[in-house]
């Protein structure tokens, strides 16, 4: 065992040459397999040709529909054969070529007779087999005698039937299920993998049903289970009982903690890490509830089984990055770790260390990570750098030291991923940690003078553009950005180019050399590069004298498209040459929210229906044409918003109605879109009555009612109001549905003559503030926030009451307002009391609007926030806080 | 004596042991598991379970071993049919005689079958089961309704048999055991 390892890989190397199947090819094989039809059969030379046959299958060679069914009918064959161990290679081929033969079902039978036989190989084998190849009907035939197998007391054969079982439940559920009683037999088994496939098996049966497996795991719990496998199940199914159960978390009594606790004493170690990992799992765990777990992971720190070592530094590595605290007691076996042979090992050690270290520790870490560093692979080292930029903004006085471990390892051989990890942590340092620039910069531009990645190379100039300039000396980055026009691609010439027109914008000083060298850009040999140069040297002026950057320029310069991307793409895919320009204005900015009409979908479509629901096609630009068409609506101007559909009618029933309010300037225009359910009627002359009188602001001008609305076609009205322009006036609408009813004859689709006048109640619709606002996201909120300045900001605090969790009040804020939750905002990380939420959208009127919004949660639930606006517009910044005042 | 005979037939059978393959086929309800059962053990039962596949059976009469491959007659099972016949020494056709409606759609599967020319020149031997009920086919009947004159390409020979009561099935038997013998 004490081998050293390099010896034991040459071993293996030579192994790998002696293969007897290396090199064998599929023709050939199948030519072999000729064999399986000879009237004398040898059952060594079958055997053997079976072997090599699945090892063909094992090395990922695929066998045709033709080949696959000719092999199985071949060994079909071999049945005639007694010999067992032949008998055994039949069963594991069949079992390989069942997806891919044809007609594999003939072997039933043969299977039904060996299912019943004497031997239990036979039995055990053939049921896997004929699970494998059995449908809904015959397995009917043959429950019977799964149903025994199931409580047969050769284990073998119990096991392979329970496995079955969990085969089975995928495709004939209803069927398995009435398997429970035999299943909880076998529970109790004194066999160890019985007891695991049984309750494998019982917990997918139930698993559906929160209550049964409550139940399960409570019976279990007291402790019949013998099996330490079907015990780390148990394990895991605990867990889930305790994560879905109501937390009792104030109480401090967790249920099921104390059989966890109690699983650390386990025999087995599998069971004991099983119970260690399920605790540090536990939401909202305590480091009362931590402590045991904690110490026996640290006993399998120093155990001499590598597979505990890795698994107990791996479940603390997580733990580490909620309960730092409670790990640093591990800190010294850990250390010790960091020269482990295994490299997966070390990895996560150091990395774990990092996490929980203090800063005097820094210094010494960084001195034997280096020694490790270039024996492991890139995917560790990311984890490294990953793990030593969060460090560096825990420490930021240290970013000296880590600042110049990042550089070294900028330089060293890797692949793409890594090197993007190195060079996004050195940006995200020198944003953070002011200190850090100059130097971080410094490092930058070395690397892109030797960088072969031009992703890379391309993504730094532009930083450096950005940064660049504001620093005590840009001329000295010149150089570096100087260099790229003369020794790189097309695309890094051009990144150059817009590079050096941020320095000539921003540094006068700079101006007149950054023309020298624009205008020798003018004779690049790429179009890209050469129209970059042109434009730039006409918007700085370098025609003429040295002049001061007008604002215009720096905004064309260094202002960010506020454009969705994908928005764009379509506006300019469906821009037609003509004399009139592209008007970058008419791009919607409205981010499509595909998901939720995805998520809707499903639920409203009424059964029976074959027409598809309107409203997954909900977006802007079909809107737009859609009101654009009616005549009515032209006058309104341009269309500021439309809503997700609402829905006014229950699902199933007779009319199904939904709305979609479109917000325009001085007009709101609701759009019915409604669907006759009933083959038996015909509705005629078909309009909504709608009640404004709890809605002051708004009266009504026009409504487009529906002249026939036929079964299952369906059809819109529309009704527009009249509002005070620009305001965001809010307001509460009752709906009628009114309209003629005519019988149908469904059998020759006629209406009859005479119809009936009926009314239907929809449900109240509501114009709400969020309506007035387009959710519009910013791509770097920070620059944003500061751009906008502090002159129109209000900020106030609100008490939101008692809250479920701290996740329910974050989105009911963000849905009250219908703003874009930008940089992932929106997610709450568990257990965390405080969070800050930053918004972007644009509110009627075309005033952009930022907010900032810090939430804090204390014990009892009580949810208080502190809401910053920020926009263009006073007034605009405080309707926002009316909104959530009211709201 | 009878120790000494047994022994007799074992030596003998060391000698002039010889094996043969058949393939058994036909329309479901048939009779071919039954007939199959009759001829290994003289066992008959009334209640049977469809064939899904194929029983393999190995029966020894006499010095001859005869290994058995009892097909499915359901319509799923028919393509099949042929891949079990190739290279048999016999192939057994059963129908059940007393099943008129039936026996155009036998003769129909019967005559696809012998078309296959991988099956050409196999000798056939076709069963009429079943003559303990009221009212089936004779032997003539068979072979005119079965369009049996119409096979040249081959030796086909025809026998009515009931498993039931256990009729013919020696006649069949040493039909068997004697076309074995003739072909080796």
């Amino acid at each position: 065992m004490a081998q050293p390892l390099v010896k034991k890989d040459d071993d293996r190397d030579d192994e790998a040459e002696y293969s007897p199947f290396l090199g064998i090819e599929k023709g050939a094989v199948l030519q072999e397999a000729r064999v399986f039809n000879d009237p004398q059969l040898d059952p060594r030379r079958c055997s053997q040709v079976i072997t090599k046959l699945l090892y063909l299958l094992n090395q990922g060679e695929t066998f045709t529909k033709v080949e696959a069914t000719e092999v199985f009918f071949a060994v079909t064959k071999l049945f005639q054969s007694r010999d067992i161990g032949l008998r055994r290679m039949v069963y594991l081929m069949i079992k390989e070529l069942s997806p891919s033969a044809d007609e594999v079902i003939i072997v039933t039978s043969s299977l039904m007779k060996d299912m019943n036989s004497k031997t239990d190989m036979y039995r055990a084998n053939a049921i896997r087999v004929l699970c494998r190849i059995t449908d809904g009907t015959l397995l009917t035939q043959i429950e019977r005698y799964l149903k025994q197998a199931i409580v047969d007391k050769n284990p073998v054969v119990a096991s392979a039937a329970l496995v079955s079982g969990i085969h089975l439940l995928q495709t004939n559920p209803e069927i398995v299920k009435r398997w429970s009683n035999e299943v909880q037999e076998a529970v109790q088994s004194r066999a160890a993998l019985v007891q695991f496939h049984a309750l494998g098996l019982l917990h997918q049966i139930r698993q559906n049903d929160r209550l049964a497996v409550s139940k399960l795991v409570t019976s279990l719990t007291r402790g019949t289970v013998r099996s330490p496998l079907a015990q780390c199940l148990l394990i895991r199914y605990t867990s889930q009982v305790i994560r879905e159960s109501a937390t009792s978390t104030q109480t401090g009594d967790r249920p099921f903690y104390d059989f966890l606790e109690g699983c650390l004493r386990h025999k087995a170690e599998m069971v004991i890490f099983e119970a260690a990992r399920a605790i540090t799992e536990l939401n909202g765990v305590t480091s009362r509830e931590l402590t045991p777990a904690i110490t026996v992971l640290q006993l399998f720190l120093s155990s001499s089984k590598p597979v505990l070592r890795f698994a107990a530094v791996r479940t603390l590595n997580k733990v580490a990055m909620t309960h730092p605290m409670a790990v640093t007691n591990c800190n010294i076996d850990m250390e010790s770790l960091i020269s482990d042979q295994n490299r997966s090992i070390a990895t996560l050690a150091i990395t774990t260390l990092l996490k929980t270290g203090n800063e005097s520790s820094v210094e010494r870490l960084m001195k034997q990570i280096t020694n490790f560093m270039s024996d492991i692979a890139d995917e560790f080292k990311i984890v490294v750098v990953e793990a030593i930029r969060s460090l560096c903004l825990k420490f930021p006085l240290k970013y000296r030291s880590l600042m110049n471990f990042l550089s070294n390892i900028l330089r060293e051989e890797g692949g793409f991923e890594y090197k993007k990890a190195i060079v996004d942590s050195i940006v995200i340092l020198i944003r953070d940690i002011p200190d850090a620039k100059e130097s971080g910069l410094l490092h930058l531009c070395e690397f892109i003078e030797d960088c072969e990645f031009t992703y890379l190379s391309t993504q730094i100039l532009h930083f450096l553009g950005i940064e660049g300039p504001k620093t005590s000396d840009p001329s000295k980055y010149i150089r570096y950005i100087y260099n790229r026009v003369h020794l790189e691609n097309a695309t890094v010439r051009a990144s150059a180019v817009s590079t050096l027109a941020k320095f000539g914008a921003m540094v006068d000083s700079l101006k007149p050399r950054i023309f020298v060298l624009l205008r020798r850009c003018l004779f690049d040999s790429d179009d890209e590069v050469r129209d970059r140069a042109t434009l730039y040297l006409n918007t700085l002026g370098g025609d003429g004298s040295v002049v001061e950057t007008d604002k215009d320029v720096k905004d064309f310069l260094f202002g960010s498209l506020d454009l969705p991307l994908v928005n764009f793409e379509t506006s300019l895919k469906n821009y037609e040459p003509s004399e009139e320009p592209f008007d970058i204005n008419s791009v919607p900015k409205e981010i499509k929210s595909q998901p939720l009409a995805e998520k809707k979908a499903p639920g409203k479509k009424p059964t029976g229906l074959g027409a598809p629901p309107t409203a997954p096609a909900s977006t802007v630009d079909a809107y737009e044409k859609l009101l654009s068409a009616i005549p009515e609506f032209a006058d309104f101007g341009k269309l500021f918003k439309s809503s997700a559909p609402v829905e006014l009618t229950e699902a199933e029933t007779e009319y199904s109605v939904n709305v979609v309010k479109h917000i325009f300037d001085g007009h709101v225009v609701f759009q019915y879109n409604c669907t006759n359910t009933i083959p038996e009627q015909l509705l005629e002359q078909v309009t909504v009555v709608v009640d404004a009188s709890e809605a002051e602001e708004f009266s009504q001008v026009v409504t487009k009612p529906l002249r026939a609305l036929p079964y299952d076609t369906p059809g819109q009205i529309f009704v527009a109001f009249e509002k005070p322009e620009g305001v965001p006036a809010v307001g509460k609408f009752s709906n009628m549905l009114r309209f003629t009813v005519k019988e149908v004859d469904t059998t020759t689709g006629e209406a009859e003559e005479d119809g009936v006048e009926d009314e239907y109640q929809l449900e109240d619709l509501e114009v709400v503030a969020a309506d007035y606002m387009l959710r519009v996201g910013v791509s770097n909120f920070r620059n944003a926030w500061e751009n906008m300045g502090a002159d129109c900001e209000r900020v106030d605090e609100y008490g939101l009451g008692p809250r479920e969790s701290l996740t329910e009040a974050v989105n009911a804020v963000i849905n009250l307002l219908g703003m874009q939750p930008c940089e992932g905002t929106e997610v709450v990380p568990s257990n965390s009391r405080s969070h800050t939420s930053l918004l972007s959208g644009v509110y009627i009127g075309n005033v952009r609007v930022l907010v900032r919004i810090a939430f804090g949660i204390d014990g009892p639930k009580e949810v208080a926030m502190k809401l910053a606006v920020r926009s263009e517009d006073e007034a605009v910044s405080d309707a926002i806080h009316e909104i959530v005042a009211s709201g | 004596m009878g120790l000494w005979e047994a022994f007799l037939n074992w030596l003998r059978s060391l000698f002039f042991k010889q094996e043969m393959e058949l393939s058994l086929i036909g329309l479901q309800n048939a009779g071919k598991t039954s007939l199959v059962n009759v001829v290994a053990t003289g066992g008959y039962s009334e209640d049977m379970i469809p064939t899904v596949g194929f029983n393999m059976r190995k029966v020894t009469k006499g010095n001859v071993t005869i290994k058995l491959w009892d097909l499915g007659g359901q319509p799923r099972f028919r393509s099949m049919w042929e891949r079990y016949c190739r290279a048999v020494s016999a192939i057994v056709y059963v129908v059940d005689a007393a099943d008129y409606e039936n026996v155009h759609v036998s003769k129909g599967e019967l005559h696809d079958l012998l078309s296959k020319p991988s099956l050409y020149g196999i000798p056939l031997l076709v069963l009429g089961n079943k003559i303990d009920k009221p009212g089936a086919l004779s032997k003539e009947g068979l072979t005119e309704q079965m369009g049996l004159k119409s096979i040249s390409d081959r030796e086909v020979c025809c026998f009515m048999i009931s498993c039931k009561n256990s009729t013919n099935i020696d006649t069949v038997i040493d039909w068997l055991v004697k076309h074995s013998k003739s072909k080796n």
